[in-house]
Formats: structure tokens, sequence, C-alpha cells
């Protein structure tokens, strides 16, 4: 059996100012599976993802992506991170944050830069590759976080609501992108509000309520477990249930 | 290779070019991208100390031990000039990586938490060491300035630069707002500048004011770049030295300790 891309056991994360984000949370993801993880604002999502890339300190429990333990360097490189909000350095240029990025995975300078020209055309921003980020539209920015989180070419590719807030074109090419990935064999960990977004993309979805996945399966299951008659009823029976 | 296909499994990362040298020349050419703020400015405003007070207010008033006064201050200036851009170092740098999140990235990567500090360390040391070159390029025609104790100064510049470059990763580190960043500098730095002893020795105060100057780390630092550069200060060269390495590795065992334990930096 395939080593796990993602093998969550117990994870909890109690916040200084005492607030439970994630509760003995377990989770596993197999490798190659396009995951989908649901829930409402402050159900853990965010914690969950910084857990496993170094960005938040569980209070308990194990992380492991592909037999790693997380926060091991060979961890942390076998994983690519588009985060919910636009974090981009704005000091450099376009073109720059992609390269430096790439090196900070270990890439060579030849490398990183033939990845980063491959990362801009991929995103269709070649011709910005000059200007500093602060300069590219909120849709360019997008992108430009999307690109980055392919330079060390992921087997676990995690996004944090990456088509929250773009515009119809801009989703079609991230889905374009997704699909092509996964495909490819990269595991991918996502997270939307879009309810037809994890229907439309994903293969598995766990709803996270409170810290704690609450339901898994796929799209079809769900449904059927629930008797929801569209994954929007699901995820509103689910959570009732929950609470 | 396409970035549409995941690498191969790794067994162990090992890199093609180390992720801290990436970090470390990211971090040095964000300053020479704003190099008018970053190395011009804090320049200037020496060379101006220099030239207004050291060669105008030189005529009219004594240094130390025979030493002009335009020569006496400027290895209080240096230091003061290094110790700004060390500050304003840590806070551009990693108070605005915390602010805008992009230092998520740095913490995602397979960077280590030492090689982060190490990168933003040596970034600031480097630029402490553009100004202060600089600074010296115009002061020591200007002034006629000399290195009289060389071993000593090379002994005392490491520490002065480390306890620059500390000062500024803490204080980036824990600032909660572009006001700590600000107030910090006209609240601490500035005064902490002028009760330093740069433009005055020791000896001319008042006793009240001379244990305040002594319990300003500042004082010390001057002390030491004094001592490097015209052989004597108001404490003697070891107390000085030693001083200061003490503050440079305790802030340097803070530093480390915060990017060891995430402190500010991991939620």
């Amino acid at each position: 059996m395939p080593e796990p891309a993602l093998a969550v056991t117990g994870l909890r994360k109690t916040y200084a100012d005492g607030f439970t984000a994630l509760d003995d949370l377990d989770l596993t993801i197999p490798a190659g599976s396009f995951f989908g993880l649901l829930g409402p604002n402050g159900a853990g999502k965010t914690t969950l993802i910084g857990s496993v890339c170094n960005l938040v300190r569980p209070t308990g429990g194990a992380i492991e992506v592909f037999g790693h333990r997380a926060g091991t360097r060979e961890a942390r490189a076998s994983v690519g991170l588009a985060e919910q909000d636009i974090n981009v350095d704005r000091f450099l240029s376009v073109r720059q944050v992609l390269v430096y990025h790439a090196g900070y995975y270990g890439l060579g300078r030849r490398e990183s830069g033939r990845r980063a020209d491959e990362a801009l055309e991929l995103v269709g921003l070649t011709g910005k590759a000059r200007v500093t980020a602060p300069e590219l539209s909120g849709g360019m920015q997008r992108r430009l976080v999307f690109a980055r989180a392919l330079l060390n070419r992921p087997r676990l590719l995690i996004l944090d609501e990456p088509t929250a807030g773009v515009d119809v074109d801009l989703r079609a090419d991230i889905w374009r992108l997704l699909r092509t990935l996964n495909a490819a064999g990269t595991t991918i960990l996502l997270t939307t509000h879009y309810l037809e977004e994890a229907e439309a993309l994903c293969d598995e979805i766990a709803l996270i309520r409170a810290g704690s996945i609450v339901a898994r399966g796929s799209a079809e299951e769900l449904r059927a477990r629930y008797a929801a008659g569209s994954i929007a009823d699901l995820y509103q029976r689910v959570l009732a249930v929950a609470s | 290779m396409s970035l549409l296909a995941p690498a191969p499994a790794i067994t162990s990362f090992v890199p093609e070019r180390a992720p801290f040298r990436w970090l470390l020349e990211r971090e040095v050419l964000r300053y020479l991208r704003i190099w008018r703020y970053a190395l011009v400015g804090p320049v200037l405003s020496t060379v101006l100390f220099v030239l207004v007070f050291g060669t105008v207010l030189s005529r009219h008033v004594d240094g130390l031990g025979g030493v002009g006064y335009g020569v006496f201050i400027v290895p209080g200036l240096v230091v003061q000039a290094v110790i700004n851009v060390g500050y304003y170092n840590g806070t551009t740098s990693l108070y605005e990586a915390r602010r805008d999140r992009y230092l998520h990235c740095v913490l995602a990567s397979p960077l280590r938490w030492w090689e982060v500090d190490a990168a933003l360390t040596l970034a600031a040391v480097v630029r402490g060491i553009l100004v202060a070159g600089a600074v010296l390029v115009v002061a020591v025609p200007l002034t006629g300035i000399g290195v009289e104790r060389p071993g000593f100064l090379l002994l005392a510049a490491p520490a002065i630069l480390l306890v620059a470059a500390q000062f500024g990763i803490i204080a980036g580190a824990v600032a909660g707002s572009l006001d700590h960043v600000y107030s910090v500098e006209s609240l601490v730095l500035l005064p902490l500048g002028f009760l330093g002893g740069i433009f005055y020795p020791l000896g001319t105060l008042p006793d009240g004011w001379r244990l305040l100057s002594e319990l300003n780390p500042l004082f010390w630092l001057v002390q030491a770049g004094r001592t490097g550069f015209l052989g004597t200060a108001d404490v003697p060269g070891w107390a000085s030295l030693l001083v200061v390495w003490t503050l440079a590795a305790g802030l340097t065992a803070v530093s480390a300790t915060m990017f060891a334990r995430g402190a500010r930096l991991q939620a």
C-alpha cells in the first residue's frame, strides 16, 4: 500500500487566547487523490493547512507528509502551498519572486530561472515578469501565488480557497491546471467555499467543523448517506447534524 | 521536466544550491533595490553630521585628549549609523514580511530556522559594513581620522555589527504595528544616540548624566568604536569590548530563541 500523501493523527491546536481550532483531528489523504476540505469560517481549515506547512505549531498530535514528519526538510520540500491571502514579496520583480522562491527549495540558479519562466508562461504572466507584485491586478497576483506554489513540483499541492474572489476566466484556468496536475500524479488538497467547485474537482470531500472532521466521502456517497439532493443540501445537513 | 508533474519522492533533501544562500541574496537584493533609502540616506545624514559638527564646530569645541572634535565624533557617528541601519533592516525586512505574510513562503520552505535567522543577520551586517564604509570614505579625508588600534577595531566591529543586526531582527519580530516601528525609532534610538557619548566626552557630564550614559548600551558601542579609531576613550578598551560582545551574544541568543520557538513568527 503506497504511503499516504498526508496522515494527520490526533491533531490539536489551541491558540494563546484559548480558542481551540483543531480538536483531535484525524485525516488521511491518499497519494494521488484530489481532496476537498469544506467547512465554515473558523472551522479549522487554515489552521490545519498551517500545521502541515510549518506555519502553525500544533499543541498536540502528529502529521506526516509522504511518510516524513511535518516540519522536516523532506516534508516541506514535498509540499506546495497557495494561501488564501495574496502574500507576495513586494520588493522583488514578479520573476524574481518566483526565482527566489524556487531557490528556497534548493534549486540551482539556472533551474530556478527556467522554472520561473515556465511558471510565468503557465499562468499568463510572462509579460509582467519585470514589474513588482504590487503593480499587478488582484487577479494577476492570485495567478502569481498559484504559480509560486508549483515551483518545487510539489507531490502534495495545498490550495486554500484559490478561487475566492476571482473572475470566471481565471477560475476556469485554475480548474484546468489543477486537473492537469492531478492527472499527472500530484495530490491536491483544496479548501473552498464553492461547493460546486469541490464537487466538480474533488474525488473525495471531508467536512470540517469546530476543528474535527464530521463527514467524509465522495460527493455521491455523502449525498446518498445524508439523503441530500445537492452538495449544498449535504453541506447544510452535515453541519446541522454536527452542531 | 514540466511544472505540471510532481517531483519524484524525496528520501533525503539535498539542495543543488543552499536555500540559505538564496535567502541571503534576496535580503541583500531587497535593500539594493531601495538603495536611496537603504544606503544613501543613512550615509548622507551621517556625513552631514560630520560636516556640520566635525568641521564647523571643531573650531570652537575641544575634543578628548588633544583629539580634534571632528575626529572625536566620527567613531560614534559611524556606530550610530550602523545601529540605525541594523534597526531599519530588521524592521523593514522581517516586520513587513510578517505583516504581508510572505514570511510564510520562507517558513514553509526547507529553510531551517537558524538559516533564516543567519541570512537576515548577515544581510544586515553587510548593510552595516556598506554604510560604515561609505561614511568613512567621506569622513577620513574630511577629518583626517585614522585607525589607531586596528586589531581592537577588528575585534569590536563584528560585535557592533552583530548588535545592530540582532536588535533590528528582534524589533522586526516583536513589532505589532508600524506605530511600534516608528516609535522605537524616535523614542528609543534617537535619545540613546544623543545620550550615548557620541558628541561629548563622559567627563564633561554631571554625575547623574554620566550614570545615565553608562547605562546606555549605545555608549559602550561608541566607546568600543572610539577606542579602535582613536586608541583612547572614556572607558578602558577591554571593558567596552566585554560589554559589546556580551550584548552581541545576548541579542543573538534572544533572536535565535525566537526563531527556534517560532515566537511571533508562527501561529
